[in-house]
């Protein structure tokens, strides 16, 4: 509104992170229809803040920051989070195959990833996923999870080992590079 | 890698920082000297690689049952609703002291007279909440339009209101009637509640006028006592009524507060020419039912002729 009436500088904000951010809380929610909730409700906050964001504030990481936060309120206020470690677990001990070898089968890693990262506790699975997925910096995740850098770094980590063994139980690894 | 040796278990994770390509030179020089002797981390270090590729395609790889359109159209329409709610507001020095402004997408929506600008900024948001957003430049142009016109640069704010605080279509219907009221001219009370259609309800619409949100664009000071007193004004700031009269050339007797009616020109309720105050009997005529001008300027400035009968044009009120 109001500084100029015909067009809001905060439109662009919305085109340009709109899409991301709900991607992000897709992940972060494990639930589409939660990422449309939780998405409209980062943007909505962030309308309402945006004024009092300094000029040079890096906007796509602090709104990574909101999201992340209603996540966690989410999960804080719904007790959802068992829910998904369950439905999580189960899912995972349904399949078993070998490790993914191509771009043929990318996608079903992907999917396979996805699933054991759902099953990580809250903080490894969001900072993983602004790690791996969004490439924030740590200094962002950080301050997204109320933490270090150093912690955020340590998430991450942890949820890479995670991974790492999630898929090893499912099968043996075959090791060597092509060449 | 070997579960059982300390120093495989210690370089895990400096095997995973390498993999990301996130270690720094003591920790990779650590790494390859221990991958060099011992197969086991070798293998690992080779599945975090993959992995990180695995993890890579996260980026692309489609999501199940995400759609962000429809949500990005319900973000849309949820933000316009907030956007019309909005008001975006200032606080400045005026001539006639710290002035509070606000105005939304539809318009200006208050107008007030504050003592402080901690004592404005807390009335506002006692009153609109997180809806009101202090924004100096997005009310800047109007708070220019206004001090033009308070320093008699201007005698028109044509500014498009937004009356979302006012109180009652009551309050709607008085504030409307009042924005009627011409520069230079005064009427009384009862003459705005004979022009809504409520004669009998004077002392409402002086309590309607009170709490008048946009002052001065709404000018409830050329609303006046039957007796000529000018009575009230925001509260009790009767000297500032004063000074907008005074600035629009209404003669005010600065002792007593009152409008000088025979100094001023007349003109009757559905006339359309002004008239000296002893034109016939129009002295007579209580104020509710007459209006009074100043000057023949500001009478003639919408679109008033000058009585043929008394000729003010000929016989001007001396000053």
């Amino acid at each position: 509104m109001v500084r100029d009436m015909t067009e809001d500088p905060f439109e662009s904000v919305v085109a340009a992170h709109h899409a991301e951010i709900h991607r992000y809380l897709v992940r972060a929610t494990s639930r589409p229809s939660d990422a449309d909730d939780l998405s409209q409700e980062t943007f909505v906050r962030a309308y309402k803040a945006y004024r009092a964001l300094p000029p040079d504030a890096n906007v796509r990481a602090w709104l990574f920051a909101i999201a992340t936060n209603l996540s966690r309120n989410h999960f804080r206020a719904e007790g959802r989070r068992r829910q998904a470690m369950v439905m999580a677990t189960a899912g995972a001990s349904e399949r078993g195959s070998s490790w993914p070898e191509g771009e043929a089968i990318a996608s079903q890693a992907s999917a396979r990833i996805d699933r054991i990262v759902t099953g990580l506790p809250l903080k490894q699975r969001l900072a993983f996923t602004m790690r791996k997925v969004h490439e924030l910096d740590y200094d962002a995740i950080g301050k997204s999870l109320d933490c270090s850098a150093e912690s955020a770094r340590a998430h991450v980590f942890q949820a890479l080992r995670k991974i790492r063994r999630g898929l090893d139980d499912l099968e043996v690894v075959h090791t060597e590079r092509q060449p | 890698m070997n579960p059982e040796n300390k120093t495989c278990r210690e370089i895990e994770p400096d095997l995973v920082a390498v993999a990301a390509g996130e270690a720094g030179a003591s920790a990779t020089r650590g790494v390859e000297r221990h991958v060099g002797v011992c197969r086991g981390c070798r293998d690992e270090l080779e599945r975090y690689r993959v992995l990180e590729g695995m993890v890579a395609d996260l980026r692309r790889a489609p999501l199940a049952g995400a759609d962000p359109a429809l949500s990005r159209a319900e973000l849309e329409s949820r933000l316009a609703d907030i956007r019309s709610r909005m008001v975006a507001y200032g606080i400045f020095s005026s001539p006639l002291g710290k002035i509070l402004i606000a105005r939304s997408e539809l318009g200006v929506s208050m107008v007030r007279y504050v003592e402080s600008e901690s004592a404005g900024r807390s009335y506002l948001t006692r009153l609109a909440g997180g809806e009101a957003v202090e924004d100096k430049a997005a009310v800047e142009a109007t708070y220019r339009e206004l001090l033009d016109y308070l320093n008699a640069r201007g005698t028109r704010l044509g500014w498009p209101l937004d009356l979302r605080w006012a109180g009652s279509d009551f309050q709607r219907r008085v504030l409307a009637a009042t924005a009627q009221l011409p520069y230079g001219a005064v009427t009384s009370y009862s003459g705005i509640a004979r022009r809504i259609g409520a004669p009998a309800s004077v002392r409402a619409v002086a309590q309607a006028l009170r709490h008048n949100p946009i002052p001065i664009a709404i000018p409830c000071h050329r609303v006046i006592g039957s007796s000529g007193d000018l009575t009230g004004y925001a509260g009790s700031k009767i000297g500032l009524k004063e000074r907008l009269l005074s600035l629009e050339g209404v003669p005010v007797g600065r002792r007593a507060h009152r409008i000088e009616r025979g100094h001023m020109y007349i003109l009757a309720e559905g006339e359309v020419e002004y008239c000296v105050p002893s034109c016939g009997s129009i002295s007579r005529k209580p104020l509710g039912e007459v209006t009074l001008f100043g000057s023949r300027q500001h009478a003639e400035a919408v679109g008033l002729s000058p009585c043929t009968a008394c000729r003010p044009d000929l016989h001007p009120i001396s000053s």
